[in-house]
């Protein structure tokens, strides 16, 4: 197929071939119906499926979440987008504590997937830039999926609506027109939980997810360093984290998430439990310091990771 | 004792059953409190009292393939859906066989076969969930009803209000029985909203029809309840109820409930009583009210024995089911 498909032509495909193969799957979300969502994601949806598989909310993340956790009770596999994953913080409760703890403490299974466009480097500032996914990870009963690639984008995007528990799946605002490639077959299913080697490499690992990805093959043009793809950020596939690392005894995380927030910290916390005899040399982070999301080019620039201080990270690493 | 109204539209079998639930709810509370008293059950325990009438009325005007999400005060509604008494108590004793398996406590407990969402203490969370549920109906174009309870203080929640709100955009077959009893935990209703006449802000905020009944009334919540969820199946939108009470214990077994005026509770009637008095208005005898106790009182007991006989829960289990597809 077009190998000019971006990732938001992947979550869309994604989005509707859901729409097509399965009646119990709809979407609720703000301006998603008509308007076709803030970021375009759903244009053309409400159009083919209709009121009943594609609605307009009112403002009230709380609300519509909890529905959607309603509707997942009575079987349906709603698909919810929020406008920007910031505010999942409004929803915080529905997800954590309805929809996280209803299996372990009823047995109730909840098959809903909350969506959410984050990440910075488009100047949205504190409040339309956040990476949130580490308020997520480390929560029993949630999956937490960052994808990084456009086939990824499809295959784990139907794999979360497939799957029986509730799913955050961050999609990342910089990389939707972005990144680019191969739109998948409608059959291609990516696992959740499962990480994969974006380049293989021997004498380091750089383990990322989302933006991330792009940006270490990127800085790490021309080296021998491997680049793991998490996908999916909690629970993460630590056996994929130990069979590189084991390979190339040094490993850099690199998140977006400011560096004591985010999947940083379970990942370190993993690696010196696990990983401490197989490692050369102690674990480097890459990640933005501890402040909001700035908004001027000039700050969100030196917030961001970028390309030269990932390199510079590398090569530190690669020398010790 | 005022006898509960004699509403020709509800039989006297279903006057029977009601009474049957408001007298369990009654008298498992009453053994849970002596219970917690003699730290038999750990945690906290939290009753109904004086609000049976509720839970009874409104859980027992719904059809067996709808859904409802109670709360700490209705007991009866659990008991109006087949939950037995006996696994109401094992959830309080946190048993390997009771509902949660252990590992949530007190009415914190669903029963997903009957229909019964798990509660969940966040107050107001419940109100959005029941909406999706009847979103579910509507869009499947089933004849079921979807209800659920909150509290005057839950009103002030964000969630109730945006739940409301998304009940009546979406037009779903939804019933919301507020459960308006005086207090929430030590806070009275008037310092709770400026407005309390809540009904009216259902009505007037939110376009959604509510009924006022006193709760105190079984016979009364029931005819009102099977109203709102016969309009609510009939495709009418969502409904509502305002039932009255005033809560008998205080919040929890802990608080004593200093903080009510003694005219106030004056003003109030036992649902048990009325019930009783209507029943024997009714031309059921007095041995046959007395039976009725205490079958209901044996049905108690042999419940209390049944769960206190079941297994602990296994430590070994503890992380079982975290996720329903495990990674
Ligand atoms: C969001 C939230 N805040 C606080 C509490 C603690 N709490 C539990 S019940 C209660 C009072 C609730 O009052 P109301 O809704 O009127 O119900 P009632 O207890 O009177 O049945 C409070 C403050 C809670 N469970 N949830």
């Amino acid at each position: 197929m077009s190998a000019e498909a971006t990732l938001l032509d992947a979550v869309h495909a994604a989005l509707r071939d859901a729409l097509l193969s399965d009646r119990r799957v709809f979407l609720l979300g703000e301006d998603i119906g008509h308007f076709g969502g803030a970021f375009g994601v759903t244009k053309g949806l409400w159009e083919e499926f209709g009121d009943e598989r594609v609605y307009d909310t009112p403002i009230c993340e709380e609300g519509f979440v909890g529905a959607a956790i309603g509707a997942a009770w009575m079987g349906e596999r709603p698909v919810v987008e929020l406008q920007f994953a910031d505010f999942v913080s409004c929803p915080f409760d529905a997800i954590v504590t309805v929809a996280a703890k209803t299996h372990w403490r009823s047995g109730i299974a909840l098959p809903l997937v909350i969506r959410a466009p984050f990440g910075g480097g488009v100047r949205g500032g504190p409040f339309h830039s956040q990476c949130p996914e580490g308020w997520f990870a480390g929560e029993p009963g949630l999956k937490v999926v960052c994808p990084g690639s456009v086939a990824d984008a499809y295959g784990l995007l139907r794999s979360a609506i497939e799957d029986d528990d509730p799913v955050l799946f961050f999609e990342h605002k910089a990389l939707y027109r972005r990144l680019r490639g191969e739109l998948p077959e409608e059959s291609h299913r990516v696992p959740l939980g499962r990480a994969a080697v974006a380049r293989a490499g021997s004498e380091a690992t750089i383990v990322t997810y989302a933006a991330g990805v792009d940006l270490a093959l990127r800085a790490t043009d021309g080296l021998d360093v491997e680049v793991l793809d998490l996908r999916t950020v909690w629970p993460f596939d630590e056996a994929a984290i130990l069979e590189s690392v084991g390979r190339t005894s040094k490993v850099l995380v690199l998140q977006e998430a400011q560096r004591s927030s985010g999947v940083a910290g379970l990942l370190f916390s993993f690696l010196s439990r696990e990983a401490f005899e197989l490692l050369d040399a102690a674990p480097v982070l890459v990640a933005p310091p501890d402040t909001p999301v700035p908004f001027a080019p000039e700050l969100e620039d030196a917030f961001l990771p970028d390309a030269a201080r990932v390199r510079a990270a590398v090569e530190e690493l690669l020398e010790y | 004792m005022e006898p509960a109204v004699d509403d020709p539209g509800v039989p006297l079998e279903t006057r029977l059953e009601l009474f049957r639930l408001v007298l369990l709810q009654r008298l498992a509370e009453e053994r849970v409190m002596a219970l917690y008293r003699q730290g038999r059950i750990s945690g906290s325990v939290y009753t109904g009292r004086g609000q049976e009438a509720v839970g009874a009325g409104a859980g027992l005007a719904l059809g067996p393939e709808d859904v409802v999400a109670p709360l700490n005060r209705e007991l009866a509604c659990h008991l109006a859906r087949g939950v037995t008494v006996a696994h109401v108590f094992r959830n309080f004793l946190g048993k390997a066989t009771g509902p949660t398996r252990g590992r949530d406590g007190n009415m914190h407990f669903g029963v997903p076969e009957k229909n019964v969402f798990p509660l969940v203490s966040m107050l107001g969370d419940l109100v959005p969930l029941t909406v999706g549920a009847a979103l579910a109906f509507k869009r499947r174009g089933e004849p079921r009803v979807a209800l659920t309870f909150f509290g005057d203080g839950a009103m002030s929640t964000g969630d109730v209000h945006e739940g409301l709100g998304l009940a009546g955009v979406l037009d779903v077959p939804v019933v919301f029985v507020i459960q308006s009893n005086h207090y929430a935990y030590s806070t009275p209703t008037e310092r709770q909203m400026r407005v309390t006449d809540i009904a009216a802000r259902v009505e007037g905020g939110w376009g959604i029809p509510c009924a006022r009944v006193d709760g105190t009334d079984a016979v009364a919540v029931y005819a009102a309840a099977l109203l709102a969820v016969e309009r609510a199946r009939l495709g009418r939108g969502p409904q509502a109820l305002v039932a009255t009470t005033l809560r008998g214990h205080g919040h929890a077994a802990h608080d004593g409930a200093t903080y009510v005026p003694e005219e106030l509770r004056a003003r109030y009637g036992d649902p048990v009583e009325r019930l009783a008095a209507r029943l024997r208005a009714d031309g059921l005898g007095e041995d046959e009210v007395e039976r009725r106790r205490h079958a209901a009182a044996d049905e108690v007991a042999a419940a209390l024995a049944e769960a206190e006989a079941a297994p602990a829960p296994d430590p070994a289990t503890l992380e079982h089911g975290v996720w329903a597809s495990p990674l």
